[in-house]
């Protein structure tokens, strides 16, 4: 009985490296001390040894099995540990949990990816993903946002990603400095601007709730239907096991049952922005 | 059905020697109540059967309200639980569906559920706030249970519900076949009384088939009215034999700790950017009613509300669940 694996207990993982992706953003590169593989939008519980765990999904490639890398925004108790962590240092991680990013279905398509904020962390694995497959897909498309030049994480992504065949990358931030020339607005802004198939295409969007609101709400009007949309949604998960109930929306335990939803999934569910 | 007979006097002596080797909870009855007790040689005589459920809810011999999920011990010690009423019985279906599930089964629960027998207790009589029969679910076992007793006429009778309870029911060596159907039949009469009691008790109310599509259709207005009696004091989530969320607690050395929760607690669903999906206190007391009544029953087979009524009895603003259903059913 004892040898039962324990679904509560944590992977022991060493952190390696810890990277400033933003004032307020850091990426954590981990090495767990057991096997461990995920598929792109699912997401782990990763822990600060007896202060507390918060869900996350790793910005890494999925394909990469020996490290992890997982991007962190300082927003409340938990985060404030993690971000003063120094390389040596152990955290826990349990997972990977949930459903993910159903990538082979985007075989044949264009994808649309409309990120806002640290929604940029899991949408970064999944671009990895999509690289790793680009033979099968027509276009990938990028649109992302954050507040200002300075919150912008990733840097060097948008170049790289604009130097890969069949992708583009966009930017923009709601405040620009001097030395800022990309666009200038809110993310949903930059949908003006692309051209895409939308008939055969899927859009992906990813970021904090207010612009996964009107993020849905903008792409719906470009002509997607409900079920061509994917949103990646964003709990209160403590066990990340479909039990213990804090991510509950509606009928779904977000931690189980998402946290990729389509649209379709969840257009019934009241409050899903909330 | 199929019973088997002891003496009161030798059950009373089969128990006396179970408690040797088991751990045996049981209901009991004493100045403060009814309630489970650890069984000792002296209060064998006070155990109570056939009485409807005891003050505590099943739940908590499989979920303790704080438990270490990570170096936590198993008892090596097999456990009885004797004298539990059906609703709770019923309760323990969906809390299976959630804990053993086989991608994500939860060790700890499962060894507590391998390691204890079940005797359930037919109910013979019903209290103020009993409605099992509301939501289909008799006052009295037929499955789950490992098996059931009732106490007639100095006689102790055991119907075997399951393998295991049939294994424990052969180790009772002073116990008999039912000869004839005297027993059988007076059994089914006090269940019959029982569930015609229950239905006198609860005409009106509306049954499990409805009580998701009220609450779906509720107003606003609804919900605000009933909770500004409530303190959010989760002693209804606390006492449910079904509800069963919980948080887990980081303690040095990378051990968990879960501890027993509930979403009529402010601050449940609050994430560390500061959404809180159930900040409002209405909509945090809708959301046990659609959990229970809509979500739960679109997602999992068993029921989230088995009847039992005892958070009615624990809501300290006097909120009846049974009185919202029956105004619900009548607007």
């Amino acid at each position: 009985m004892v040898h039962e694996r324990n679904i509560y207990k944590p992977i022991k993982s060493k952190l390696i490296e810890v990277i400033d992706e933003s004032p307020l953003i850091k990426t954590f590169v981990l090495i767990p001390e057991e096997e461990f593989s995920f598929r792109t939008g699912q997401f782990i519980e990763l822990s600060v040894d007896g202060i507390g765990e918060a869900p996350f999904t790793p910005s890494s490639s999925p394909q990469v099995k020996d490290k992890l890398e997982v991007t962190v925004m300082r927003t409340g108790y938990v985060t404030e540990y993690m971000h003063n962590l120094k390389p040596g240092a152990y955290m826990g991680i349990r997972g990977p949990y949930g459903r993910g990013y159903p990538v082979e279905s985007f075989f044949g398509k264009e994808v649309l990816i409309l990120g806002g904020g640290c929604g940029l962390a899991p949408i970064r694995s999944l671009l990895y993903a999509l690289e790793h497959v680009k033979d099968k897909l027509e276009k990938v498309i990028l649109c992302y946002g954050s507040k200002t030049p300075s919150d912008c994480i990733y840097k060097p992504l948008f170049n790289r990603l604009n130097s890969i065949e069949k992708f583009e990358a966009y930017r923009t931030v709601d405040k620009a400095d001097e030395e800022w020339n990309e666009s200038v607005g809110v993310a949903t802004k930059l949908l003006d601007k692309i051209k895409i198939d939308i008939k055969n295409s899927v859009a992906v969007v990813c970021g904090p709730p207010i612009m996964m609101k009107f993020g849905t709400i903008r792409i719906l009007e470009m002509g997607y239907k409900d079920e061509q949309i994917y949103l990646s949604m964003e709990k209160n998960m403590s066990c990340g096991l479909g039990k213990c109930g804090h991510c509950m929306m509606g009928e779904f335990f977000v931690c189980k049952d998402g946290p990729v939803f389509t649209y379709n999934e969840l257009k019934n569910t009241p409050d899903i922005w909330k | 059905m199929n019973y088997l007979i002891i003496d009161k006097e030798e059950w009373d002596r089969f128990l006396g020697n179970l408690i040797l080797s088991h751990n045996v909870f049981a209901s009991v009855t004493d100045e403060f109540g009814q309630d489970y007790e650890l069984i000792r040689p002296e209060n064998i005589p006070d155990i109570c059967y056939n009485k409807p459920k005891p003050a505590t809810p099943l739940k908590s011999f499989f979920l303790p309200v704080k438990e270490n999920v990570t170096s936590g011990k198993h008892s090596d010690k097999p456990r009885v639980i004797l004298g539990v009423p059906n609703c709770d019985i019923e309760a323990l279906k969906i809390l299976d569906e959630f804990y053993l599930d086989k991608e994500f089964t939860d060790i700890f629960y499962k060894n507590r559920r391998e390691s204890t027998l079940l005797i359930s207790s037919d109910c013979f009589g019903i209290q103020e706030h009993c409605h099992c029969l509301s939501y289909n679910i008799k006052p009295y076992s037929t499955d789950t249970a490992d098996l059931a007793i009732a106490y007639l006429n100095g006689k102790i009778a055991l119907r075997v519900i399951s393998g295991k309870g049939e294994d424990f029911a052969r180790s009772i060596t002073a116990s008999r076949p039912a000869g004839d159907n005297t027993i059988a039949s007076a059994i089914e009469k006090e269940h019959n009384a029982t569930e015609a009691l229950l239905a006198a008790a609860n005409k009106g109310l509306p049954d499990s088939k409805k009580t998701g599509k009220l609450v779906m259709d509720a107003g606003e207005d609804v919900w605000k009215k009933h909770s500004a009696r409530c303190v959010s004091c989760g002693a209804c989530t606390t006492i449910c034999p079904t509800c069963t969320c919980f948080l887990l607690i980081d303690k040095p050395g990378f051990e968990k700790v879960k501890q027993l929760d509930a979403c009529q607690y402010p601050g449940f669903e609050r994430t560390a950017g500061g959404e809180d999906g159930l900040f409002e206190l209405s909509v945090r007391f809708r959301n046990r009613y659609m959990c229970k009544y809509a979500w739960k029953s679109a997602k999992f087979r068993s029921t989230a509300c088995t009847g039992c009524g005892r958070c009615i009895e624990a809501c300290i603003g006097k909120i009846n669940k049974n009185e919202i259903f029956m105004e619900l059913a009548k607007s």
